[in-house]
């Protein structure tokens, strides 16, 4: 599996800082080809973050019985709220370590939300629907960014200093870091490659007879 | 050659009869094997599509154990019961849900029915309640046999299927629904089928129908057509096996009934191209032709060759026989063989020398005896024996020869002598005479022996005139040379003697002995005498014998020596 196919690179391509607003630009590829859905964090190394007054809504939708959106990075500490948009029930779970939950046939319409508050990557299932996969990727800093469909990833907001820079994605294995120190004057660090998994997700035929036997 | 187009005939015949027998043999033979090869590969194929049908049947049994196995899986899941049991059902969901199972477990169809086997969800599009029949028809076999499982063969939306229902236990036994499960007997099932037994294999629907529709196939769309024409008809439960011609290629298929819920039974066609099994024996069917033709090769040309072999030794024969028949019985033929025809041509030489010998005796008897004499030899034999009858016997004795004889040479006078005598013997023949024998100069001649003749003794006295008449023109020859003249003495006599051949089993003489021939010889020696002034004399009785009218003179009546009755003497004139 070492094709090419499978290398993730990572390129830092902006950085800007300026009193207390930094702004790190990345384009995160996949050969020569844009990589969506890839999550950019900095976790500073020397000073402890504090929690935001107030959480973000986070929402993470049953639409066309698939999760919308397929990854979602949020902080510790967040609330996601999960609606059925769909004409027919679902039944999703989490079995990962940060957060264990179930919700059991549940109609359109219908929303709760759960708290995640351990940080760690959490896989959306759904009981009845194999094919239905989300993440959620719970971070201990509010500084991250989750890379669009161009491939971009712009994470804003951070002070200078030394930070981890993780990335993760659903074909890593598990998170890659280094650490960086990220200052006026300084550089922007040299691209690294990561080995991609190949893609499992489930191949979804259209809701109707399944092809093949 | 009039004996050649025969024996090109001959040549001919051979060629053809062996050829012909040749190829008579080895197109039977030929035949034979070809027939064997064909009937081998048809019982063999027949062998393999029996195969071909338990692969078939088991390949469907453990289908549809799968089938099962996996419908059961899904009647036992957590969520599935739970949206069985939900207050009011949710078919949408209930549909989504089985999709991702049946992708799940990898069936092409599930489908779910409540408990009086209302159809409640299918992942198969267009499957509407009334068509579910044969599930239903499954379900109620298995609650009335209280079994876990039924299955069966059925049309499903028109397409031929192989079906399962299982009970939807919660928990068991309480059954709350049931599970169908179906994989179609399509295309698809029809090459795994080929790749595994390596026959044709056509699903046909039932007799019932009004055409035969090809449910499933492997082969091309118009030849599928073809086989389905060619179903029996009845509705028989038997196996058949017939040919089925596609593309100008026979085929060995078995035609297997397949019983349906709820329907006239479909057909399984299993074929094998005979053509495909025969193409190893047809390699060997080629080399035996090659080996035939090389055989009939050879036969002709060993046939030519034996031919030629007797034939020109017989045209050989042919042309020599041509050669002796004409007469050459001095060429000989060699053919240089020992076997039956080389000892043909060594009798032939034989033969042609045993011709030499006798043509070279009958010309020395030529010779020696007088022509008739030799005839009759030649024609009776050299017999001893004789016959009494009338002959006129005739002398000539030369006068003056012996004076001759002492002025003369040895070789001029035999010379002179043969002269002589080839002129005396000429008239002697020429009057039907023959010469008995030459006595030195003495000639003695016979009429009337050994052909009888009744103008003996005129042509006798003829041949004296001649005799004279040519003794005179020898003379004037003789004059002629400055010889001095012969002159000479006849004596004719007619008397009955004994005629025969005379002499040892060696050496034979046609003659005539008897008193009469003595006195033939006398009268001749009485012409010596002047005073009968004549050199041709004849007895009376000779006279007496002779039917035309003869010049001639009485000398008178004398007495003959060693005899005892005188005897009456008359001149010719």
């Amino acid at each position: 599996m070492r094709s090419s196919r499978f290398i993730f690179l990572l390129v830092l391509t902006g950085l800007a800082l300026r009193a207390a607003d930094g702004s790190l630009t990345v384009r995160v590829q996949h050969g020569q080809l844009p990589l969506a859905d890839a999550v950019v964090s900095l976790t500073p190394l020397d000073t402890t973050v504090s929690p935001p007054a107030v959480f973000p809504e986070v929402t993470i939708a049953q639409e066309d019985k698939e999760f919308d959106p397929y990854v979602t990075p949020v902080m510790a500490g967040t609330r996601v709220s999960f609606p059925n948009r769909d004409n027919v029930q679902h039944h999703i779970y989490s079995l990962s370590k940060p957060k264990r939950f179930e919700k059991p046939l549940y109609a359109s319409g219908a929303s709760e939300s759960v708290l995640f508050d351990l940080p760690g990557i959490v896989a959306l299932g759904c009981n009845i629907h194999d094919w239905m996969i989300g993440y959620i990727v719970i971070l201990p800093t509010p500084w991250f960014a989750k890379s669009d469909t161009g491939g971009g990833a712009v994470v804003s907001g951070f002070p200078a200093g030394r930070y981890r820079l993780e990335v993760w994605h659903p074909r890593l294995a598990k998170p890659v870091s280094r650490e960086i120190t990220l200052a006026a004057g300084e550089n922007p660090p040299e691209p690294f490659t990561l080995q991609l998994k190949p893609d499992r997700r489930i191949r979804r035929t259209t809701d109707g007879r399944p092809g093949g036997y | 050659m009039p004996g050649l187009p025969s024996f090109r005939h001959f040549r001919t015949r051979l060629l053809v009869l062996i050829l012909g027998l040749l190829t008579a043999a080895l197109g039977v033979s030929y035949f034979l094997v070809t027939r064997a090869n064909r009937a081998n590969a048809i019982a063999h194929i027949e062998e393999n599509l029996a195969g071909a049908l338990r692969v078939f049947r088991f390949s469907v049994e453990l289908r549809q154990e799968r089938l099962a196995q996996s419908a059961k899986v899904v009647s036992a899941d957590w969520p599935m019961r739970t949206l069985y049991l939900q207050e009011e059902l949710d078919r949408h969901t209930l549909r989504s849900t089985l999709v991702s199972y049946a992708e799940r477990l990898d069936v092409p169809v599930v489908t779910a029915f409540g408990t009086d086997g209302e159809m409640l969800a299918s992942t198969m599009e267009g499957l509407s309640d009334e068509l579910c029949g044969p599930f239903r028809h499954l379900v109620q076999k298995a609650e009335s046999e209280n079994a876990d499982q039924a299955g069966d063969f059925a049309y499903l939306a028109g397409r031929l299927h192989v079906l399962v229902v299982v009970p939807l236990y919660a928990p068991r036994p309480n059954i709350i629904g049931w599970f169908g499960a179906a994989f179609p007997i399509d295309d698809t099932f029809a090459q795994g089928l080929k790749q595994t037994t390596l026959a044709e294999v056509t699903f046909v629907s039932g007799v019932g129908e009004t055409s035969h529709r090809v449910l499933a196939t492997t082969l091309p769309p118009a030849w599928a057509s073809i086989v389905a024409d060619q179903m029996p008809a009845s509705r028989t439960e038997a196996a058949q096996t017939s040919l089925v011609t596609l593309d100008d290629e026979p085929y060995v298929t078995l035609f297997i009934p397949l019983g349906l819920l709820g329907d006239d039974p479909a057909r399984i066609a299993l074929q094998r191209s005979l053509a495909a099994e025969l193409a190893p024996a047809r390699d060997l069917e080629d080399i035996i032709v090659l080996i035939s033709l090389a055989a009939l090769l050879i036969a002709f040309l060993a046939a030519l060759g034996a031919a030629r072999n007797v034939s020109q030794p017989v045209q050989a024969l042919a042309t020599h026989t041509e050669v002796i028949a004409r007469g050459d019985y001095g060429a000989r033929l060699d053919l240089h063989r020992s076997d039956e025809l080389g000892q043909l041509a060594e009798s032939f030489n034989r033969m042609s020398a045993g011709l030499a010998e006798r043509d070279r005796v009958r010309d020395l008897l030529d010779k020696n005896v007088s022509p008739e004499v030799a005839a009759q030899l030649m024609r009776e034999g050299a017999a001893l024996g004789g016959e009494e009858r009338e002959v006129t016997i005739l002398f000539a004795d030369l006068r003056g020869f012996t004076t001759l004889s002492e002025r003369m040479p040895p070789r001029e006078l035999i010379t002179l002598l043969n002269r002589y005598l080839d002129a005396m013997s000429g008239a002697i023949e020429a009057e039907g005479g023959i010469i008995d024998k030459f006595i030195g100069d003495e000639i003695m001649a016979l009429f009337g022996a050994p052909v009888a003749s009744s103008d003996g003794a005129d042509r006798a006295l003829a041949a004296a005139l001649a005799m004279r008449t040519a003794l005179a023109g020898f003379n004037a020859t003789l004059a002629a040379e400055g010889l001095p003249p012969l002159a000479f003495g006849v004596g004719i006599n007619t008397a009955r003697v004994v005629a025969g051949n005379i002499g040892s089993h060696r050496r034979l003489n046609y003659s005539v002995i008897g008193d009469g021939v003595n006195v033939a010889a006398r009268l001749q020696t009485l012409t010596r005498d002047p005073s009968h002034g004549t050199d041709i004399i004849l007895s009376a009785a000779t006279l007496a014998a002779t039917r035309k009218p003869w010049a001639t003179r009485h000398l008178g009546v004398l007495g003959v020596k060693g005899r005892k009755e005188a005897v009456e003497i008359h001149a010719l004139a």
